[in-house]
């Protein structure tokens, strides 16, 4: 009798799960890129942060949504992707769309460094290191005030069309949601996600976790890099304490952890339900903007470790395995 | 150029700030060492505790000393309380939820602390001055505040070394198990000692309250001190945390000497990422992990 009350229960089968899932993301990809012809200067704005956090989120969940092993220095790349591109763009006289390349491959490469020292080991010691990363770059920043201009920050030329932004940021969004996706879909995920379950498993099923969790730390830095480059080109002014802000990283964990880590829609339906909730209730309790945020993280974990899909899943509203 | 009395000042007087950030990261020991729980709020733990000094300075004109007896139990009852609502249900779960929690912990008490008293920098007026011992001179607020340190440090010990208490905690720590089959109550030893590592650094932010200027967000800062003595001293290891907290103090005043003030806070985080390149084990742990 359990068995048929838990048939009676309608339930999304894989079949449908994917010619739905198709639709609405043909339907809302082509909805976003006519958005600029017709959609309000506001509309636009809210979605270009939108798609920044896509990206963030996209990107942190690769790392720590699918290896587990949490990087709470994230925005320290998004940070040095927008001074690169800061330097480069007022110093050097360098292309836009260079310098935010430029602003992705540093960040990599900070994540090469950064992997290379501590992701030999275990979880927290990463943790521990990545925790300290960002305020490391923000004193790096501070200190070195002759070529980053200190805590005065960085002018950059206004930028008065909102429509490189938009296409820009929601470029880099979409390559983070594709690299979310060939990682999901690869053998290279799988072993990412032996390494979360059991890295002793893991490492016994002859799976190199040093070098799978530092390519998969590598890949997760480069899109931060880029959309912290468009994020600066975009705001037109940087500063060490917002653009290397500790809310920033807060974020992005938040957004991934509540659509559901490990999966590639996770993050994407963790931001844009969070970010759009965040702009119409939290924005009216400035002040309270971390404490809310602490409290889901913390809600998160105690009633929902696996996110909002993890959450359907387990009731049995989405069959296992249909969404990723 | 450089004399040799400013040498052997900023080398005293960095041994001296070192000597409470050994106290800073016992807390952090503690609770890892028993828990095996990574505590990311343990900065935060410490700014509560300089700004409950700094308010009893302030508004009732308490000497920050003895606040000590205000911040000590405040941050024990605010620890336990943490551990029983939230931590408890973390602990044994994968460590990566606890620490999670622990930062969401950490944040929400950043923003409170913001939102009550502000981003303003503060300071107490305490101990000012210098002691001159010989051609040099040493801060007085650093040479009291390493006294405070040592003393609590060593009844800490004491406790852990003779109590009652104590020993079921390190019994604890050696494992849960054969405690709990000993008729200890382990539970109540997790929140003892949460408790315990709140409190400690709750000390060591009533010293550092005097000895530096701090706001909100400066607990970021401790935390990431902490985890350098720690990982420096090796986890779990109560001497390295002493031996610890006196490199960082000695790197930070070598590197202001020899590099530039700006340089300042960064140094904990060269320190702890070469540490971990070079020897992620501690200065005194075996081969471990």
């Amino acid at each position: 009798m359990a068995q048929a009350s838990s048939d009676a229960v309608p339930r999304l089968e894989r079949r449908d799960a994917r010619a739905f899932m198709a639709a609405g993301g043909a339907f809302a990809t082509l909805f976003l890129l006519a958005l600029p012809t017709f959609g309000t200067a506001y509309t636009q704005n809210v979605l270009i942060q939108m798609f920044t956090f896509v990206a963030l989120a996209s990107s942190w969940n690769i790392i720590s949504g699918f290896t587990g092993y949490m990087s709470f220095g994230h925005v320290a790349f998004f940070g040095l992707g927008a001074y690169t591109y800061a330097l480069l763009v007022t110093r050097a006289a360098v292309a836009w769309p260079l310098a935010v390349l430029a602003g992705g491959v540093l960040a990599t490469a900070l994540a090469a460094a950064i992997g290379l020292t501590c992701l030999r080991l275990r979880g927290h010691y990463f943790a521990i290191a990545t925790l300290g990363l960002g305020e490391a770059l923000r004193i790096a920043v501070l200190g070195w005030d002759d070529v980053t201009g200190g805590g005065n920050g960085i002018l950059l030329t206004p930028v008065k069309e909102l429509v490189s932004s938009y296409y820009g940021m929601a470029l880099v969004a979409a390559l983070a949601i594709g690299l979310s996706w060939a990682v999901a879909r690869s053998r290279f995920g799988l072993s990412l996600l032996a390494i979360r379950e059991g890295e002793i498993a893991a490492g016994m099923l002859g799976i190199n976790t040093t070098a799978c969790k530092l390519w998969a730390f590598m890949l997760s830095a480069v899109v931060p890099g880029m959309a912290g480059a468009l994020h600066g080109r975009f705001i037109g002014f940087i500063e060490p304490a917002s653009i290397f802000a500790v809310l920033i990283t807060v974020q992005m964990a938040v957004f991934a952890l509540f659509g559901g880590r490990g999966t590639v829609s996770g993050p994407i339906l963790g931001t844009c339900l969070l970010f759009l909730f965040q702009e119409q209730v939290w924005a009216r309790f400035p002040y309270l903007h971390l404490f809310i945020f602490g409290l889901v993280l913390v809600l998160i974990v105690l009633l929902m470790p696996k996110g909002l899909l993890g959450l359907l899943e387990d009731r049995g509203w989405i069959a296992k395995g249909v969404v990723r | 150029m450089l004399s040799w009395e400013y040498v052997a000042q900023v080398v005293v007087s960095g041994l001296l700030a070192g000597g409470v950030y050994a106290l800073l990261a016992m807390g952090l020991t503690l609770i890892f060492g028993v828990m095996r729980v990574i505590n990311v709020a343990h900065g935060e733990f410490v700014i509560i505790g300089a700004y409950v000094t700094y308010w009893a300075f302030a508004l009732a004109g308490l000497s920050p000393l003895v606040s000590l007896v205000l911040s000590i139990p405040i941050l024990f009852v605010f620890g336990m309380v943490l551990q029983r609502v939230v931590i408890k249900r973390v602990i044994g779960a994968p460590q990566l939820s606890s620490l999670l929690v622990a930062f969401g912990v950490s944040i929400m008490i950043v923003n409170v602390a913001l939102y009550v008293w502000t981003g303003e920098y503060r300071s107490i007026p305490y101990l000012e001055g210098s002691l001159r011992v010989g051609g040099l001179a040493f801060s007085r607020a650093r040479v009291v505040g390493v006294v405070m340190a040592l003393l609590i440090a060593a009844a800490f010990f004491a406790f852990l070394k003779w109590g009652r208490l104590g020993k079921a905690i390190r019994a604890t720590a050696q494992s849960r198990e054969v405690a709990a089959a000993c008729g200890i109550n382990v539970g109540r030893v997790y929140t003892v000692t949460f408790g315990l590592g709140a409190a400690l650094a709750g000390a060591a932010g009533t010293l550092v309250s005097f000895m530096f200027s701090f706001y909100p967000e400066a607990g970021l800062v401790y935390t990431f001190k902490s985890f350098a003595v720690v990982i420096l001293g090796g986890m779990g290891s109560y001497v390295g945390a002493l031996a610890g907290g006196l490199i960082l103090g000695l790197a930070e005043g070598l590197s202001q000497l020899f590099l530039s003030s700006k340089v300042g806070d960064g140094v904990a985080y060269v320190l702890l990422v070469l540490i971990l390149l070079l020897r992620p084990q501690g200065l005194f742990g075996g081969p471990g992990e």
